[in-house]
């Protein structure tokens, strides 16, 4: 009977309740969980081929959809690039040579120091909740297991890097596992997966993401949620062209 | 050099005098290049009578940063030595310029004062150290004060930063993990969100030769958000004897940047010396494009003015030898790792064109090798440009490391 109804596309999430069955409530969930009001992190990135790897590790800071900064912490040639995103604008700051440089909003798509990340992911400019509508497609099973579709379309005034993003989440905790990324021409782009769920600040969050483009599979970027705080005040002056050259 | 110690005295100590949070870091970068003249070059009244020669330079820079409180003491020394014949004495033609080409910047402090550094040269090298940065800065709400030697960067153009004459673009040199000092007080103001106003009071004794009185320079450069995609930046002062007035607006479009800058400059303010001179005005437009997420595309193009009174045998400020130019430059990141860089510049009067290739190699951490070639590629017709003249076709390798 349960498969039945499962392949009715019914499937029970727990924490969704009687709202399982709206697309539009799973995106808002997931961003719920996943990006709250705010957050502090920090993270871990390597950028793998199969001749080499190298990590980086950044301060990630948001806050809503507007506002973000983004210090990289290591290595050393590195150290200390700060990118502060208010609105549509962005600026880099290189603090050896004291260089704040205003990058246009096509950065958004740019390689984040030559991993599969881009800026906008980095920054989380868009908001898969607020910028795509959502519907769900037939349930799919992946490496042998089930999960919810939806469908995200962008809305015709959205700025944002995607057309089209296919979210698969998981019918137990209706947290995503993996988003296809698909560009203008409907062509599979890079697929991200997030594993290791872990509870910070009581916010249920994939602490493990693996970018895998489509177009190079000997070549992937690993992210790890170090540490994540959803319960840190931000100083009215973090987001500000001072703090960010204050560094 | 004994003006330094007191300096590395403090550089030292200060972290255990108080509740001082410390950190360092730096670069340590060496090339080697060969170089083969432009036999236009070796003609008077330029007499650069050298065919071939290989060119060596190390340098670096060690950075230190004390916060505590609502203060900040930051320094920089920077270090460089070079070896090559070019270096040898050529008396009594006039010195050989490409040394001072191949090490642009020349002047690691735009606006000098104090002579915080050590050189020395010998019959085919150069070597010197000096401290670039040093500055104490009290930062408090919306205010932030700066006294000391400072960096002062901004302004978009990458090539080309007429707006910005305390720190000249390295775009087109092979040197890049430096910036120029300045010596005097910043005080910057954040308005607004919107809005930032930076003064500035520098002195320079280096207009006339060290000996003379400190030139003064009182300048004001804001940053106006003027909407989510429209941005100004003001420019006004007085500036080594001449008035300066300019800006820069940036306009954002969908998926570029475009800007435009300009800078007038009126002739000396007084005739101190006799010095002749004349007004001067630069002009540029750029854009700036993120085409794929491997492809970055920059365009700058404009007009400097040439200054008929400047000096044939010293490349201190600009770099560009061109009167109007166009200047394209791409970034393609074939790998991770590899990153291909291509700049061409055309002079539009003359026809003079130059291409430069850099192409950099990451390893280990924090290490890169980079290849690079500066490629004369259209001889200019105008003779009296003869900086044009003085560029040189040059092959070489860097290697760089950051701790």
């Amino acid at each position: 009977m349960f498969k039945q109804f499962k392949t009715k596309n019914l499937f029970f999430c727990a924490a969704l309740g009687i709202n399982a069955q709206n697309a539009d409530e799973w995106s808002k969930y997931a961003e719920k969980q996943m990006r709250g009001d705010r957050s502090q992190s920090k993270i871990e990135m390597t950028i793998k081929t199969p001749n080499w790897e190298r990590t980086l590790e950044i301060d990630s800071d948001v806050e809503g959809k507007n506002l973000a900064l983004s210090t990289i912490t290591s290595p050393a040639k590195e150290k200390g690039i700060r990118t502060l995103r208010i609105d549509n604008n962005m600026w880099n700051y290189f603090p050896k040579l004291k260089r704040k440089v205003a990058v246009s909003s096509s950065m958004l798509l740019a390689s984040w120091m030559g991993s599969d990340f881009t800026n906008d992911d980095i920054l989380k400019a868009s908001s898969m909740a607020e910028d795509y509508q959502h519907k769900f497609l037939p349930n799919k099973k992946l490496n042998g297991k089930d999960y919810r579709v939806i469908e995200n379309m962008a809305k015709t005034n959205a700025k944002v890097m995607w057309p089209k993003i296919v979210t698969y989440a998981s019918p137990t905790d209706c947290l995503p596992r993996q988003y296809h990324y698909f560009d203008k021409e409907n062509k599979l782009k890079r697929v991200l997966t997030m594993d290791e769920i872990k509870n910070f600040d009581g916010h249920k969050v994939p602490s493990f993401w693996t970018m895998q483009p489509q177009d190079d599979f000997k070549k992937k970027t690993t992210i790890k949620y170090k540490t994540m705080s959803f319960k840190t005040k931000f100083e009215s002056q973090h987001f500000t062209q001072k703090n960010l050259t204050d560094y | 050099m004994k003006q330094l110690f007191p300096i590395f005295f403090l550089f030292i100590t200060t972290p255990l005098m108080a509740e001082v949070k410390s950190e360092f870091s730096g670069n340590v970068e060496v090339q080697a290049r060969h170089s083969i003249n432009n036999d236009e070059a070796k003609e008077a009244p330029l007499l650069q009578e050298w065919n071939q020669e290989q060119f060596y330079l190390a340098y670096g820079n060690i950075n230190g940063k004390f916060d505590f409180g609502n203060s900040r003491f930051e320094t920089n020394v920077f270090g460089r030595y070079s070896q090559s014949n070019l270096y040898q004495d050529q008396t009594p033609s006039p010195n050989y310029i490409a040394p001072q080409i191949f090490s642009f910047p020349n002047r690691l402090v735009a606006r000098e004062v104090a002579k915080l550094s050590q050189q020395d040269e010998g019959d085919n090298y150069r070597s010197e150290m000096i401290l670039n940065k040093m500055y104490y800065e009290w930062s408090y709400e919306e205010h932030r004060f700066m006294f000391g030697r400072i960096y002062i960067n901004y302004g978009g153009g990458e090539i080309f930063n007429p707006i910005n004459p305390f720190n000249q673009p390295t775009g087109l040199t092979s040197i890049s993990q430096v910036a120029q000092g300045n010596d005097g007080l910043n005080f910057t103001f954040y308005k607004s969100d919107n809005h930032t106003i930076n003064f500035y009071f520098l002195g320079d004794k280096s207009l006339q030769g060290y000996e003379g009185q400190i030139d003064k320079t009182l300048w004001a450069h804001g940053e106006f958000q003027f909407s989510e995609k429209l941005q100004f930046d003001y420019v006004i002062g007085e500036d080594q004897r001449r008035h300066k007035v300019g800006g820069q607006a940036r306009y954002s479009l969908s998926e570029s940047m475009i800007f435009l800058q300009t800078l007038y400059q009126t002739a000396y303010t007084d005739d101190l010396n006799e010095v002749e001179s004349h007004h001067l005005w630069d002009l540029m437009l750029g854009y700036d494009q993120q085409i794929t997420n491997k492809w970055h595309l920059r365009a700058e193009g404009g007009h400097q003015k040439k200054n008929k009174f400047a000096s044939l045998t010293s490349i201190n400020d600009r770099f560009l030898p061109t009167e109007y130019f166009i200047a394209i430059a791409n970034q393609y990141e074939i790998h991770p790792l590899v990153k291909l860089g291509g700049t061409i510049i055309n002079d539009v009067k003359t026809g003079f064109t130059y291409f430069i290739t850099r192409n950099t190699y990451s390893f280990a951490k924090s290490s890169e090798v980079e290849i690079f070639a500066y490629l004369p590629m259209a001889k200019g017709s105008d003779i009296e440009n003869q900086a044009q003249k003085l560029v040189t076709t040059d092959v070489g390798l860097a290697l760089r490391t950051f701790f």
